[in-house]
């Protein structure tokens, strides 16, 4: 196994880590004050290797710890076999001011664009999106139905929700060299002294230049716009 | 499920010569996860007291599932009511408490709880007071979940409780309504995560309900408008909530939904759900209620906004 231990670690894996520590306090094998004092050391840990510290003893008989660090992380878009269950996990950013279902929404329409979901593979259950985020479960329901009426997904009783059409018309093969292409431009304006939001406002002008060439049809939802998001 | 879980009218309740509640006119819907907000003070506690039937109305009358009245076998029933800090008697062990909620009540699924207890694993024979907080929170849950309720009510459930033990708590509660179509009423002074509980928001202020609703519908009909404070007060014919101004920039909350049009020189921009909140506890003056609450589906004028995408 390749070493991660000094790679960064998100909010999102801090909080995994205390999420599991609260089952092992849970089940006896901390007791409170070890529970608070691992709980304080996770939320400021820096590195997986600050993590993997807090886990190390204790035994796992649930789920073992290896695949849920480190998920959602910026791994290669369809890369690594499917397992049964979804290929994507929903997560919430409440300070974005967008409501809860459509950030659902939207996340799902990202991974089509950017191909970690493609035809036939399925949505998260509704239920397991309504316990993992603790969520309301009408907006999960109302998040699949907008889907559905978009024409991207479909219910199947007692199964769950399979993706049955895809936003990208861009094949992974043609997807990975345009990304390739575009770090390059990325690295040159790098080397020209250009900061991130400086690349963002350049390549946000060039699409709009594009677009009025093209004699104003705003060609959305092609990959053209996966890859802004892809960038931003 | 046109039912109503929770029906008031003009109903209030005094102690000695203080009103606690009052001219309180609300229909809650089946089917949903209704959150009862306001600062302390505003009449959470007695509102839910008097619907579960522990407190009888000075004025006006209340009654729940469908129009049963509160504390009548039916409601006893399909109500279970967890109070403010998971009341457990300490000195009892896990399974006693089982025992004795099970003997106490017409309906107890002894299978679910224990099935329940094991997932979270909570020993059955650890005395209740040596539970963590957040264990003697899912205790009282899981009994309460246990009767098989059609109502859930909690009062203040995830106050004492840290972020994780609060995240699962509600996780369980919200599954719960998923599997099994409980709808929930529960009071909360903490507006953020509402936003993701809850679907129906009622805000108490002074006694008073402030505003009812849907949230979708809520957020859907309510607009902040950014622009130059010199014309706030050109736009106060709008219906205008809540301003906050500046020298130069004023804010204003205004109801008004994506489709009306947006004045010149102004942006406008969707609200929170805390935002919004927060703006109509401001202005004790405002209010925000449906229409008249007869029974029956009370949802609203503003359905068709709500699927606006933007």
């Amino acid at each position: 196994m390749y070493s991660d231990q000094h790679l960064r670690v998100s909010d999102a894996e801090r909080e995994a880590v205390s999420g599991r520590l609260a089952e092992h306090f849970a089940a006896g094998r901390l007791d409170q004050a070890e529970f608070d004092d691992r709980v304080r050391r996770a939320m400021s840990a820096k590195t997986r290797g600050d993590l993997r510290g807090l886990l190390a003893d204790l035994s796992e008989t649930g789920a073992p710890a290896g695949p849920e660090l480190g998920r959602g992380g910026g791994g290669t878009p369809g890369g690594g076999p499917r397992g049964p269950g979804s290929p994507i996990e929903f997560r919430l950013d409440a300070a974005s001011g967008v409501p809860t279902y459509l950030q659902l929404v939207h996340q799902v329409e990202h991974a089509l664009r950017l191909g970690y979901l493609t035809l036939g593979d399925q949505l998260p259950k509704v239920r397991d999106v309504v316990a993992s985020l603790a969520i309301n479960p009408n907006t999960v329901l109302k998040a699949y139905k907008e889907l559905e009426t978009k024409g991207l997904t479909a219910g199947r009783p007692g199964q769950g929700t399979f993706i049955q059409a895809t936003l990208s018309q861009v094949g992974l093969p043609e997807l990975a060299g345009l990304r390739k292409a575009l770090l390059g431009w990325l690295t040159a304006a790098d080397g020209a002294g250009l900061d991130e939001d400086g690349m963002v406002a350049l390549f946000t002008s060039a699409l709009r230049d594009f677009h009025e060439r093209r004699g104003g049809s705003r060609a959305r939802g092609g990959a053209a716009s996966g890859e802004t998001e892809g960038v931003a | 499920m046109s039912m109503n879980v929770v029906e008031a009218s003009g109903l209030g309740k005094r102690y000695g010569g203080t009103w606690a509640l009052r001219e309180c006119t609300l229909a809650i819907p089946d089917g949903h996860v209704a959150a009862l907000v306001g600062p302390n003070g505003a009449g959470k506690t007695t509102l839910l007291n008097l619907a579960v039937g522990l407190a009888t109305p000075s004025a006006g009358r209340v009654t729940v599932l469908g129009g049963r009245a509160p504390g009548s076998p039916v409601a006893l029933d399909g109500i279970a009511f967890v109070a403010q800090d998971a009341p457990l008697y300490k000195n009892l062990s896990v399974a006693d408490m089982l025992h004795m909620t099970r003997n106490l009540n017409h309906r107890f699924d002894q299978g679910y709880a224990e099935a329940r207890l094991a997932e979270l694993g909570i020993p059955l024979n650890r005395k209740a007071g040596r539970l963590s907080g957040g264990q003697q929170a899912q205790l009282a849950l899981t009994l309460a979940l246990a009767r098989r309720p059609r109502l859930l009510v909690l009062d203040e459930p995830v106050a004492m409780l840290d972020p994780v033990a609060r995240h699962d708590f509600m996780a369980i509660v919200l599954t719960a309504a998923l599997d099994d179509g409980v709808s929930v009423l529960l009071s909360s002074h903490v507006l953020t995560e509402l936003e993701r509980v809850a679907d129906y928001l009622i805000l108490l202020s002074r006694g008073r309900v402030q505003m009812a609703g849907d949230v979708d519908d809520l957020l859907a009909s309510h607009r902040v408008l950014t622009g130059p404070a010199g014309e706030a007060d050109r736009y106060a014919e709008r219906p205008v909530v809540h301003v906050r101004r500046a020298e130069a920039q004023a804010h204003l909350l205004v109801r008004a939904t994506a489709n009306d049009p947006v004045p010149p020189g102004w942006e406008a921009h969707p609200v929170g759900l805390e935002e919004l909140a927060l703006a109509y506890l401001r202005e004790p003056g405002a209010a925000a209620l449906p229409g008249p609450t007869l029974p029956g589906p009370a949802r609203g004028r503003h359905a068709e906004s709500s699927e606006v995408t933007r």
